[in-house]
């Protein structure tokens, strides 16, 4: 015999449809279930109460009809069963709002899910591509981490950009002030008065600054290719590359600046546009609409190395 | 009259110098050449210059300057090609350099959901979309300082690394005329050229050639009947005494590896339609065809792929792929998992013997043994059936009348009964046999009693019983179901633990998962499970789980994706349709070289030989790429004559491929050997001839979209960076040197119909590649459907697209010639779509309710009655058609010998970063991220070893003692590479990644004109896994292989790890 008494009826833009359950086993005993009401709506508002609540509404012997219930609280959660939202579209235009205020009144913040990040290091490809940066420079390095052993073991991945500390170790250090903290909170290096001291490099607790010294990825091959001879557009100028010819920003620190020159221009960063897992997120903490200010309230928020009181910039979800 | 002249002369200087060339307006561009040698000398920058939009600097208010990568004057939007998932990207230039590579905002694939399709170009332009890292790194792939300029000419034997380039027309009149091709070498072997191969030209002899040689093949005619009747052209077969094999053009084969719509049809248009040979091949084979040909069979040929609806899946279990590494693909997959996942509560499980970012990251991984997918999916069958978790209701359903009844899109034969004959499932119960019917007509069981059933039937619903079994009309019947059942049930689960590793209580809560939210479950499946001998079986066992869910065409179930508009045309708003276009069609004839889609019994060999055939036949599956070259070289069933290699390199990317080296090395086994390459490559390297070809980025291609988008999509690659191949002038037209210019040269040299005038139909030329592509373009503008075409450009809109392309070389962008290649009144539309790099329909518009709009709705075979029809050519035996687990076997059925001396199983894996073969030029990825692979493998067994982590390691095999490859008399290449001890995989297997272990690819030295260009040896750096991997014992020359599927085996192989 077909137990077709394991289909609950539903109705879904107009029309009737089964919802079936791979539970085909006799209903449950007389009890567990019995003068619940299964309607759509009914079964809704105990899906929101959470799962501790269905436990108890059901009993344990209605398996069958708790998992009916989550489904549905899923499709509640994924917004009317539509497409989900553009979180780039929401960053830009948070984005685009941000930049209608003064400079001093913008605070740029990072969000960094790592639970979304799938370790693909996108960014950190799309930050070279998007910088020119030269063998041995990196701005945005994904850690990757192994967890527990056989069979019991996970896999982390941690995107490490610039922190943006509020109080960076790394701008004191600098014997000509060629490194410092703007008013929207991206700490800056000017290239043109950089030393190449690495002074920096040193005093950053993240390892986020590397140097710049002049290498190509095409040496010792038959021709230097001009995708490593085009400038960059670091802080929003053109820094072409040669060479044999020794030109800011070879020889200074390098390191992320939130693509400053993107964002400027009403663009995110290349980390968080390229982003595969949809974990990195951008904008203005001073804007409490913004997505950002948002996540940075969630429970699961933390940051690295709080204990060194460098206040960093860079949020990540846990 | 065919005219073929170099163009752009060298304008290179001296080794180790620098050239300077000026591009207007007064924008300098230097090139950094250590070696004139290798790049022959092409002077190809600064042929055209865009002009320069603005300067970036800084106000003297602090405020920034516009960027100039985010106007739209500085964006050409076009479809990646590092993998197959083919994304759209925008590609920005920055005075003609190609800068940077970036997510199409238009495109489903890269932005989630992507922008409406009439958003205009300057917001786009500043919405970057996603891509992965191998996408993004693509611009080294066509900057690569060791692509090809010129032909190339071997100047010694086959793999000596030794050349000399020669001109294009040079090289045209040589391969078309062919002779004494190397005399100057002292080989005074005559090379056949095109011209004696292209033997049958008379399309009306062919027709009636091909007509009576399949009767001969199949027994109805006979040889002397056969040679009276086509006395006059018996000259033109291969062999007169096997009349069925075909005519002498099949010895022209097309090896193509990665070659995709748009390419292919033009691949096919030449091959068959115009030169008669039967010999075109894609690679799906070292892919995952048997997953293709599992649901190709299992849906009754309606579709080859389909995948979970991520976006509304609650739980999904990846088997042997994920969306975070490979399949189709970690950018489009990616973001549907991770947000399903935190912001929906979705959950996932993973398959696989190593840990992958998925494994990683999913909620329970299940580490199988290789090999035994297949039992761990009868495993699942199992705790479904004996605990009645899988929708009874929707399998019940025998016919299209109860599927509607219950609102199913789609149905199964699962309680279709079928006729047991000497234990095996051999057919369905006609039900005429059965006396309740019709002929033709299926039998149910209902409540004991035979029902006939039409299956097509919308108007009388039938249902039967699930597990119905016994005899009617004295018949054993049985239904699909109740064999499942009965297989899964055949083992304990003591017995399954001990095949697949995996532990009852590791399956429960998986599979509890799996049947607890109702259609919104899935099972993803791609490479995995299928590159094995089982591959078919294994896939076809893993779809039944989808089957038993009943979950096909549900929105959150599983989706056979929204398809695409029709680029060649066919629908009714189509304005080319390019099957009828041909002015003169040949027909070809025989088996193709693989012997796939062929059935052994239907060829005179057959009734010659007999079971076993000499090699197997293939009768469901086709490119079968690991048998192209072993079968062109022992000439069975006949031998080739012109091999044709484009954009593949089966020496390194087939399973044991090593074994091909020393056939191709041999001009009496692969006679004339043409490679079609943007490097000198793996397999490329032992061609008499390389002609350089364009890389994706400089040239067209009408890619499809795979089923994990829902919405309709279709895209188009374009043009968007200047070639770096030399111009050349084709019977009066200028255009790079590429497969297109090789194909339009050879095809008006020999005079081919389907090239040149009236070629594509009357007063329609194919004189250069716009020409093909332009209208294919065309056909997606103007839709399936009359009414359906896109906007016109606007003016503005028809600007951009000139400024975006001005740095280009005429003999790229030519707007005139462009324009001419379609009707008038389409010119406007194409150029909104290739604004946009494809046409796409907005992301709400796949759903329709609970359902998905595009649908299967078709009826699934839980049993296959064509593949139990048919026999293996080796053992005589039928095939089994229903899904089992039987092991792994080789090509005579005989299950492979387990471990003995080599005691790992050896998996391989993709890197997000890298692709199977040919990304080891980016550097950004494969060299920056990590610059060389490891053998991975469980702390435990490394300890056990004495093997450190980095220590270096050597992989060896039963069938590659040494674990090396002779790449020519003088060198060879080590697989060895420094060992990763792990916990995150399955002890007693060891993994060895692709991307790494080239021995051509700029990795080593070669002499051009007797100049010496030196190799980069960062190329060289760790193993390829490939060359270790068995051979079959029977074969003893290529891989072993799924019979049913095709696929080669990538995953059945023991291999031991020995310090280095």
């Amino acid at each position: 015999m077909i137990a077709h008494n394991s289909m609950q009826m539903l109705e879904t833009n107009g029309r009737d449809v089964h919802l079936p359950v791979m539970n085909n086993a006799p209903p449950a005993p007389p009890g567990a279930g019995d003068g619940v009401d299964t309607t759509r709506r009914a079964l809704l508002q105990r899906a929101i109460a959470g799962a501790g609540g269905l436990a108890a509404l059901f009993g344990s012997g209605s398996l069958l009809t708790a998992e009916i219930a989550r489904a549905e609280a899923a499709s509640v959660l994924d917004g009317a069963d539509g497409p989900p939202a553009n979180h780039l579209e929401r960053m830009l235009a948070d984005l685009d709002r941000a930049l209608q205020k003064p400079m001093e009144q913008r605070k740029w913040v990072m969000v960094i899910d790592l639970q979304k990040c799938t370790g693909c290091k996108a960014c950190t490809v799309s930050c070279v591509a998007e910088n020119n940066l030269p063998p041995g420079v990196v701005y945005r390095p994904v850690i990757e981490e192994e967890i527990g052993e056989f069979p019991n073991v996970r896999r982390r991945f941690i995107p490490r950009p610039c922190m943006q500390c509020d109080n960076p170790p790394c701008t004191p250090v600098c014997p000509v002030s060629a490194t410092y903290k703007r008013p929207d909170g991206i700490v800056q290096i000017d290239y043109d008065v950089c030393i190449g001291c690495r002074y920096c490099i040193a005093a950053c607790p993240y390892n986020a600054r590397t140097a710049d010294f002049g290498e190509y990825y095409n040496a010792d091959t038959p021709e230097i290719m001009d995708y490593e001879t085009r400038p960059n557009f670091e802080y929003g100028r053109e820094w072409k590359r040669e060479p044999g010819r020794h030109a800011s920003p070879i020889g200074n620190a390098r390191k992320c600046h939130f693509c400053l020159h993107r964002i400027e221009n009403g663009m995110l960063p290349a980390c968080v546009t390229t982003c595969l897992g949809g974990a990195t997120y951008f904008g203005d903490y001073n804007d409490n609409n913004s997505l950002v200010h948002e996540l940075v309230g969630s429970t699961r928020v933390m940051r690295l190395k709080e204990e060194l009181g460098t206040e960093p910039k860079v949020y990540y979800l846990v | 009259m065919l005219r073929t002249t170099q163009a752009n002369e060298s304008t290179a200087s001296p080794s180790g110098s620098i050239d300077v060339s000026r591009c207007e307006p007064g924008v300098s561009r230097r090139r950094f050449l250590a070696s004139a040698a290798f790049v022959g000398g092409a002077g190809v920058l600064g042929t055209g210059c865009s002009p320069r939009l603005t300067g970036m600097e800084i106000g003297a208010d602090g405020s920034f300057p516009e960027y100039l990568l985010a106007k739209p004057e500085s964006c050409i939007y076009t479809t990646c090609l590092q993998c197959h998932v083919d994304c759209q990207v925008k590609a920005k230039h920055w005075e003609g350099v190609l800068a940077k590579l970036t997510g199409n905002p238009y495109s489903p694939q890269n932005y989630l959901p992507h922008l409406p399709y009439d958003t205009d170009l300057h917001k786009a332009a500043k919405a970057d979309g996603k891509l992965c890292a191998k996408g993004q790194a693509g611009i080294q792939t066509y900057a690569d300082p060791y692509r090809l300029r010129k032909v190339l000419k071997r100047a010694g034997p086959r793999g000596s690394n030794k050349w000399r380039t020669i001109s294009f027309e040079q090289f045209i009149d040589e391969v078309v005329i062919g002779g004494r091709l190397f005399k100057d070498l002292g080989d005074n072997r005559h090379y056949p050229g095109f011209e004696e191969v292209y033997a049958l030209r008379d399309r009306s002899v062919a027709k009636a050639l091909a007509e009576d040689a399949g009767k001969v093949g199949k027994g109805q005619m006979s040889l002397a009947e056969f040679k009276r009747t086509h006395a006059a052209h018996l000259d033109k077969l291969i062999d007169p005494d096997r009349p069925d094999l075909g005519p002498k053009n099949n010895g022209f084969v097309f090896d193509a590896g990665r070659i995709e719509h748009g390419r292919k049809e033009l691949m096919k248009w030449f091959t068959h339609d115009s030169f008669g040979s039967i010999n075109a091949f894609e690679h799906t084979t070292i892919c995952e065809q048997s997953h293709h040909i599992a649901f190709d069979e299992i849906t009754g040929g309606a579709t080859h792929h389909m995948k979970p609806d991520l976006t509304h899946c609650e739980f999904v279990l990846f088997w042997g792929t994920g969306a975070f590494t490979a399949n189709f693909g970690l950018t489009p997959m990616s973001e549907k998992v991770t947000t399903g996942k935190v912001e929906r509560g979705m959950k996932t499980a993973v398959v696989d013997p190593r840990l992958s970012n998925d494994a990683g990251k999913a909620d329970w991984w299940l580490p199988v043994k290789p090999g035994a997918d297949g039992a761990l999916a009868f495993m699942f069958m199992r705790w479904m059936f004996e605990r009645n978790r899988f929708d009874a209701r929707y399998l019940s359903n025998a016919n299209r009348a109860a599927a509607d009844a219950d609102g199913e899109p789609t149905f199964t034969n699962g309680v279709h009964l079928v006729v047991i004959e000497n234990g095996r499932a051999a057919r369905p119960l006609d039900a005429a046999q059965a006396g309740v019917g019709l002929r033709g007509q299926r039998v149910v069981m209902r409540n004991g009693a035979p029902v006939a059933c039409d299956p097509d039937d919308a108007s009388t619903a039938v249902e039967g019983d699930l597990f119905a079994e016994g005899a009617v009309n004295g018949l054993p019947v049985a239904t699909p179901l109740a064999l499942l059942r009965k297989e899964a049930f055949s083992r304990s689960w003591d017995e399954y633990e001990e095949l697949t590793g995996i532990s009852l209580a590791m399956l429960e809560p998986v599979a509890k998962e799996l049947t607890s939210h109702g259609k919104r479950s899935a099972v993803e499946l791609y490479r995995g499970p299928v590159q094995h001998t089982d591959g078919f079986y294994a896939g076809a066992a893993i779809i039944t789980l989808n089957v038993l869910l009943g979950n096909a065409d549900w929105k959150g179930g599983l989706s056979k994706g929204g398809g695409h508009w029709h680029e060649f045309g066919g629908k009714p708003g189509n304005v080319y349709n390019f099957a009828s276009m041909h002015p003169a069609k040949m027909t070809t004839f025989g088996p193709r070289i693989t012997r796939e889609k062929a059935r052994y019994e239907d060829f005179s060999y057959f009734r010659e030989e007999g079971y076993p055939a000499r090699r197997p036949w293939y009768p469901f599956t086709d490119n079968i790429y690991q048998e192209i070259i072993p079968s062109f070289a022992q000439g069975y069933p006949y031998p080739g004559q012109i091999l044709f290699l484009h954009k593949g390199t089966p020496a390194l990317s087939s399973p044991a491929g090593h074994k091909i080296i020393d056939m191709l090395r041999d001009p009496d086994r692969v006679p004339l050997f043409i490679a079609c390459d943007i490097v000198i490559g793996e397999t490329s390297m032992y061609a008499d001839y390389i002609v350089p070809d364009l890389t994706y980025l400089e040239r067209w291609g009408t890619p499809h979209v795979t089923p994990d988008v829902t919405s309709m999509t279709s895209k188009v690659r374009q043009p968007v960076a200047t070639p770096l191949t030399d111009e050349v002038v084709v019977d009066g037209e200028p255009m790079p040197i590429s497969l297109e210019a090789f194909l339009i040269a050879v095809g008006k040299k020999l005079g081919l119909p389907g090239f040149g005038a009236d070629a594509l139909g009357r007063g329609m030329r194919f004189d250069r590649a716009e020409d093909w592509f332009l209208k294919a373009v065309a056909n997606l503008a103007s839709g399936d459907k009359p009414g359906e075409a896109v906007p016109d450009a606007s003016d503005e809109e028809l600007r951009i697209f000139r400024e975006a392309r001005a740095f280009f070389p005429k003999s790229v962008f030519d707007e005139e010639k462009w324009r001419r290649a379609v009707k008038p009144e389409l010119w406007r539309k194409v150029v909104y779509l290739l604004n946009r790099g494809g046409r796409f329909s907005p992301a709400e518009s796949a759903y329709d309710g609970p359902y998905l709009k595009s649908r299967l709705g078709k009826m699934f075979h839980l049993f296959m009655e064509d593949v139990a029809a048919q026999r293996n050519s080796m053992s005589g035996e039928y095939f089994v058609g229903l899904p089992t687990y039987r092991g792994q076997f080789d090509a005579a059925g005989k299950p492979l010998d387990p471990e003995g001396a080599y005691p790992f199983a050896l998996i391989t894996h993709k890197e997000s970063f890298g692709g199977h073969s040919r990304t080891i030029s980016n550097y950004w990825s494969n060299i920056a991220l990590q610059n060389e692979n490891h053998i991975i493998m469980h702390k435990r067994d490394a300890q056990r070893l004495g093997l450190k982590a980095g220590q270096k390691a050597r992989l060896v095999s039963a069938s590659n003692r040494q674990g090396n490859v002779k790449i020519n008399d003088a060198e060879t290449v080590d697989i060895v590479a420094p060992v990763k001890p792990v916990e995150g995989i399955r002890p007693g297997v060891v993994a060895l990644s692709w991307h790494y272990g080239h021995w051509a690819y700029g990795s080593r030295d070669v002499e051009v004109d007797g100049q010496r260009v030196k190799g980069d040896p960062r190329r060289a750096a760790g193993a390829c896994p490939n060359p270790v991997m068995a051979v079959d014992p029977i074969l003893n020359d290529v891989c072993l292989t799924d019979p049913v599927g095709g696929s080669s085996s990538f995953f059945d192989t023991r291999v031991a790890v020995q310090p280095a």
